[in-house]
């Protein structure tokens, strides 16, 4: 019995992760990788509805969440709300250079790269901007590690 | 009518379960359809399942200045409600709702509980876009509820008149007297009628036109901001049950006729797909969304002349 409903778990997990729901952080990026994701969310030709994905609005209905930008120190505290109010088991894909390095900004006052300081990173999608092909790849590899979190 | 009949008809066939996997389905069938008609590929036909499961397994999160009791009480009303509508809806040929288990006019006031739902839960939930969201789908309630009554005054006086009297509530005889005097569809007095309650459609079902109260891109979903995990799991399984219980009143107001048995839950299903793909999809893909006053005067305008026009022209006639 005790198998049973652990298989029937299993199954549920397996169909579960294919619907994963994205939301996007702005940490203070230059725009540049939010209009790549927004290619990758918006045109025909990238369409991430086929892979069960959903742009939602609402951090709470959120499970991958894609961050862009170097964390500047304005938007700090409001990025770690945010990324509280989102419920788990969720997934970090950091989108750009700029989570990881600083890439431009690194030598500036005002950012605080690299963000993992901050917030668990699972996924780094380094590019300054990445390709959508790239964005939709770090997807893919987040729903693996979302598989296991369920 | 045996003691567990009524339990079946709410919980299996047709309310509950039937009506879930059935609404579930639609919907998927609806978001494949739209993708292909903006050229995209699109989810999987049981994409919303996936969505439900996954919903099963996130966690629920009350934000604190929220209401607890009634942030997690709403949900699970209006999923009930719809879960009860669903039993009272007939299916010509196929199931006949007990007589016991109320009318058209019992069926209006449950059918305006999902609107009340996201309303107190929007204003629950503590967050400004949910107070929004409470504000403008009560503006849209407001609008759409009088063309559908009125839509439905002008059937019941019709069918009450063919029977002597002045009026019928019962949606079995409804039903009933379409199989005897021919379809409301094909009846040039009901056409406005059938307009404007095409138009109710979209803003019952809070799709694009008239989904102003969640629209997304304005108030982020409005009450449905706050929710997470199973609670808005309950909201979908809430609209996926409505969508199906106002298909089949809109097939049941106008159009029942059907062989009994098997053929006539498979003729049932043809035409809840054709209702969906005319007055959802196609709508939903071709339309931008109207800001709250343009719809409300849309509604004040279109649907409640039509509707009227039906009514009078019945009383007339």
């Amino acid at each position: 019995m005790t198998r049973f409903i652990q298989t029937l778990t299993d199954q549920a997990k397996r169909l579960a992760t294919r619907s994963p729901w994205i939301y996007r952080i702005n940490a203070g990026s230059c725009n540049g990788c939010d209009v790549e994701c927004a290619t990758t969310a918006c045109i025909p030709r990238y369409d991430v509805e086929r892979l069960g994905c959903q742009y939602c609005g609402s951090p709470r209905h959120a499970d991958i969440v894609l961050i862009t930008g170097p964390l500047t120190a304005r938007i700090k505290d409001d990025v770690l709300r945010v990324f509280a109010e989102i419920p788990e088991p969720k997934v970090t894909v950091a989108v750009g250079v700029c989570p990881i390095s600083g890439g431009i900004f690194r030598e500036s006052y005002a950012v605080h790269a690299p963000m993992n300081q901050f917030i668990p990173i699972d996924v780094n999608v380094p590019g300054c901007p990445p390709r959508p092909q790239a964005i939709i790849e770090g997807v893919a590899e987040a729903i693996a590690i979302w598989r296991a979190r369920l | 009518m045996q003691p567990y009949a009524y339990p079946l008809a709410v919980l299996l066939f047709p309310g509950g379960l039937f009506a879930l996997v059935l609404g579930l389905a639609l919907k998927g069938v609806d978001r494949r359809l739209a993708a292909r008609l903006q050229r995209r590929v699109g989810p999987p036909l049981a994409q919303p399942f996936f969505d439900l499961v996954k919903l099963a397994f996130k966690r629920t999160m009350v934000p604190d200045i929220a209401s607890q009791p009634v942030f997690l009480g709403a949900p699970l009303v209006g999923a009930a409600t719809m879960m009860l509508a669903a039993a009272m809806v007939p299916i010509a040929g196929v199931y006949t709702p007990d007589p016991a288990l109320g009318n058209l006019l019992v069926l209006l006031y449950l059918l305006a509980i999902p609107a009340v739902v996201l309303m107190i839960a929007g204003s629950a939930s503590g967050s400004p876009f949910g107070a929004i969201g409470f504000s403008r789908e009560m503006a849209l309630m407001l609008a759409y509820e009088g063309p559908l009554v009125l839509v439905v005054a002008a059937i019941a006086v019709r069918v009450g008149h063919g029977q002597g009297g002045w009026a019928s509530f019962s949606l079995t005889e409804i039903v009933a007297y379409q199989a005897r005097h021919g379809a409301f569809l094909f009846d040039p007095v009901m056409w406005p009628a059938l307009l404007a309650f095409l138009a109710f459609y979209p803003a019952n079902l809070g799709i694009i036109p008239f989904d102003i109260p969640e629209a997304e891109t304005e108030v982020l979903e409005g009450p449905l901001l706050e929710y997470s995990g199973p609670a808005l799991g309950l909201f979908k399984v809430m609209s996926a049950l409505k969508s199906v219980v106002v298909l089949s009143l809109g097939i049941a107001l106008f159009f029942p006729t059907a062989p009994s048995g098997v053929a006539g839950l498979a003729v049932q299903l043809c035409k809840l797909l054709l209702l969906m793909l005319v007055g959802v999809t196609l709508v939903r893909v071709s339309c931008g969304r109207m800001r709250i006053d343009q719809a409300f005067r849309f509604f004040l305008k279109w649907p409640l002349a039509l509707s009227l026009a039906s009514l009078v022209a019945v009383v007339v006639i």
